[in-house]
């Protein structure tokens, strides 16, 4: 087996309470490395079993046992050195969100430590009809009984798993209330405030009724060439600290400090997007967060840029000892999407949102959905139950976030996201969503590329499958105009294909501000021994955006789905620098398709051969 | 609004002098003290910066302009109502209460 690898993955099947160890398969990691891209084949080796089994992936429930979650590293976690390298990905079958593929990835610490305790990944099948949880201490790896943990939040749960195991290196993985709960917008908590944020896999992971899973070790990751790695390393850690965003602006404000540069650029959804200029940006800011709230800086293992925020409401009924974040896409969702403006309330709800275990783009984005609803009287009184919806309402966006998790009063028609909850109430257009994933906090008027990006990214719309925010706004790797369609499908190409490839080694897109793809394979080849250069690299990544593609594909999802909400391809922004601008997707995506070997959504059999894509 | 000389030669074309709203953003606040000040300037960047210099101190200028190209630095986000100045293509001229946006190498996502 190739260094960087532990050589060893988990299977786990609930239903038998069985665990079995494989090796990893290191002609499938040569092709697709870890992380995603292992993921990503092993999904589609599901559809091709399940098929001879008579069972159709599309119309498989996502809440079923037959939906597997694939939980990986990759050869660059857990090496000190390999930068921002403390991560983990997951890939499931079919999201209860979106009936689409799931994709998730997650800092902190867990990533790093499943590989201290022995292994590079865990495939979990089946469901519990018992509530467990599993136990992978120094080798050996266990189902236990999750009785007593059923019900508790993820900080409870994971004070108690860490003592339980008795390691201070331990690191938890759980679901909260909301995951139990089956919510679709329900995330995977590690390491209290770190999470698999998106497409609702706490969910699927509270449907096979495992609580959480405790992982402690101290085996080292193998390298293949240690002299070589070390100038490698120094020289790309020293890059990311010299950079100006990596080693001066993330650790300095965090990711927040963007609430102000995007609504400076007029592309911050405000009021469930009917504008995105929003006239109190500066209250719930990066800049307000770090002077008010801010008690000290975080960062994953093995991470050199710390953008982590721990932070503090001291006073008032939103009063918090301590919590982490709010991260700049939670402060949008929670705050500028529902019109909040009171900084303590956006930090509580996000809060909740980590002790419950939901996602706080989809939570946020849903209450937004919700705010317009009731200001459009599309809602009727009675199943509001006294919950004051109208935009700006602090209050109730909290006391949403809580009712959401518990599935508890008008909590319940939200629960199910905002493309349900307005098809519901018989105005889907108002559910800014693709592929029923609502959208991050970048509106594509007024940055073209970014529009693209969430129409064809293939878990739905998520902005990290391919930010091209870094040239359109950031300037990185070189400034081009946000307003402008022309070129950019090249950029959202490459960019999922750069963030496929770094999801499968699996480090922190971060990283990527200040180090490129040439510098990632030397890193990958010091580290496993194989010679691989920056056009592999990239190849890679390219073969696992195509193979997770066709996995969608397999799930009825193809060129009718990459698009946007109507309100983004018709209406205008009637405000701010980008007014008058609609997001122009017709002359994009044409050229996106050609650039990938696609016809409507789907890869031609040309592109697949050219990738060595055999299905 | 005031008449007056160019701040680079005072024997040059008198410009009509207009007043720009300048908005401050992270580390730059910490640095420089302010959040937004207004400055007086001949309708050119450079022009504009100098004499907020005046206002903020003259690393002001060199943490905001590369003197040596003549030009706002590579690394800032430097927008005039909204618009990053590096995606203007037209050549510049500041108007009566422009509103311009500095912010230091940041990122998120």
């Amino acid at each position: 087996m190739a260094r960087g690898f532990m050589g060893k993955i988990l299977r786990v099947d609930l239903t038998a309470k069985s665990i079995i160890t494989e090796e990893v398969d290191e002609k499938i990691a040569r092709k697709y490395l870890g992380g995603k891209g292992y993921g990503v084949y092993l999904l589609y080796q599901y559809i091709k079993e399940f098929a001879t089994r008579g069972i159709s992936a599309k119309d498989m429930d996502p809440l079923g046992s037959d939906n597997p979650l694939i939980f990986m590293t990759g050869p660059g976690t857990g090496i000190a050195g390999f930068p921002s390298s403390g991560r983990h990905h997951l890939m499931a079958l079919k999201s209860p969100l979106t009936g689409s593929i799931a994709s998730s990835n997650s800092g902190g610490t867990w990533g790093a430590t499943l590989k201290f305790a022995g292994f590079d990944g865990i495939i979990v099948e089946g469901a519990s009809d018992v509530p467990v949880y599993l136990s992978i201490v120094d080798g050996k790896a266990q189902l236990r009984d999750a009785g007593d943990l059923w019900g508790k939040n993820t900080f409870d749960t994971t004070r108690i798993l860490k003592t339980v195991v008795g390691r201070k290196q331990a690191s938890v993985m759980c679901i909260g209330t909301a995951g139990e709960n089956l919510v679709p917008m329900a995330v995977i908590m590690n390491d209290d405030h770190r999470a698999l944020g998106r497409a609702g896999v706490g969910a699927i992971m509270g449907s096979k009724g495992l609580k959480a899973v405790v992982v402690a070790g101290n085996e080292k990751v193998p390298y293949a060439k240690m002299a070589e790695f070390v100038p490698i390393s120094k020289r790309c850690l020293e890059a990311i600290e010299k950079n100006a965003v990596t080693g001066e602006g993330l650790p300095a404000y965090g990711t927040a400090v963007l609430v102000n540069v995007i609504n400076t650029a007029g592309s911050l959804p405000y009021k469930n997007w009917q504008t995105s200029v929003n006239p109190d940006a500066e209250k719930i800011s990066g800049e307000a967060l770090a002077e008010k709230y801010l008690t000290k800086k975080g960062a994953c293992w093995g991470c050199n840029i710390a953008c982590g925020r721990i932070t503090s409401v001291k006073s008032g009924p939103y009063q918090i000892l301590a919590s982490e974040g709010p991260e700049y896409e939670s402060i949008w969702s929670l705050g500028s999407a529902t019109a909040v403006k009171d900084l303590d309330a956006i930090t509580k709800a996000n809060h909740y949102c980590d002790e419950f275990g939901l996602d706080p783009i989809s939570v946020g984005s849903t209450i937004a959905a919700a705010m317009e609803l009731h200001e459009k009287k599309y809602i009727p009184e009675d199943d509001l139950q006294g919950l004051d919806l109208s935009f700006g309402n602090a209050a109730a966006m909290v006391e949403s976030v809580w009712r959401i998790a518990h599935k508890t009063g008008f909590g319940k028609y939200m629960a199910p996201g905002s493309r349900k909850l307005c098809e519901f109430y018989g105005h889907p257009e108002l559910s800014m969503s693709v592929k029923g994933l609502e959208m991050p906090a970048y509106d594509p008027r007024g940055i073209k590329g970014i529009g693209l990006n969430y129409a064809t990214s293939n878990r739905g719309g998520c902005h990290v499958t391919g930010y091209t925010i870094a040239p359109e706004i950031v300037g990185i790797p070189e400034k081009i105009d946000p307003l402008v369609t022309e070129g950019k499908a090249q950029w959202v190409k490459i960019f999922q294909d750069v963030a496929s490839m770094v999801n499968s080694t699996v480090n922190c897109l971060f990283t990527t501000f200040a180090i490129s793809t040439a510098d990632y394979a030397e890193l990958l080849s010091a580290v496993t021994g194989w010679d691989i250069s920056d056009a592999e690299i990239l190849k890679i990544g390219e073969r696992i955006y195509n193979l997770e593609r066709v996995v969608m594909n397999r799930l009825g999802i193809d060129g009718k789905d990459d698009t946007l909400p109507a309100r983004l391809l018709n209406d205008p922004l009637p405000e701010g620098p980008a007014k008058g601008q609609v997001a122009n997707l017709d002359k994009m995506i044409g050229e996106y398709y050609k650039l990938r070997g696609w016809v409507d959504g789907v890869p031609t059999a040309a592109k697949l051969k050219e990738l060595e894509i055999v299905l | 609004m005031s008449i007056a000389a160019s701040s680079h030669n005072s024997n040059s074309v008198a410009k009509e002098m207009i007043t720009v709203e300048i908005i401050l953003f992270a580390t730059l606040r910490d640095k420089y003290g302010r959040r937004r000040l207004v400055v007086e300037c001949d309708g050119t960047v450079r022009n504009l910066i100098e004499n907020a210099a005046r206002k903020l101190g003259q690393s002001f200028l060199t943490s905001v302009y590369d003197i040596r190209r003549d030009k706002v630095r590579e690394d800032l986000i430097f927008a005039i109502n909204g618009r990053n100045i590096k995606d203007i293509k037209d050549k510049i001229e500041l108007k009566n209460s422009d509103v311009i946006a500095v912010f230091p190498p940041v990122a998120g996502g």
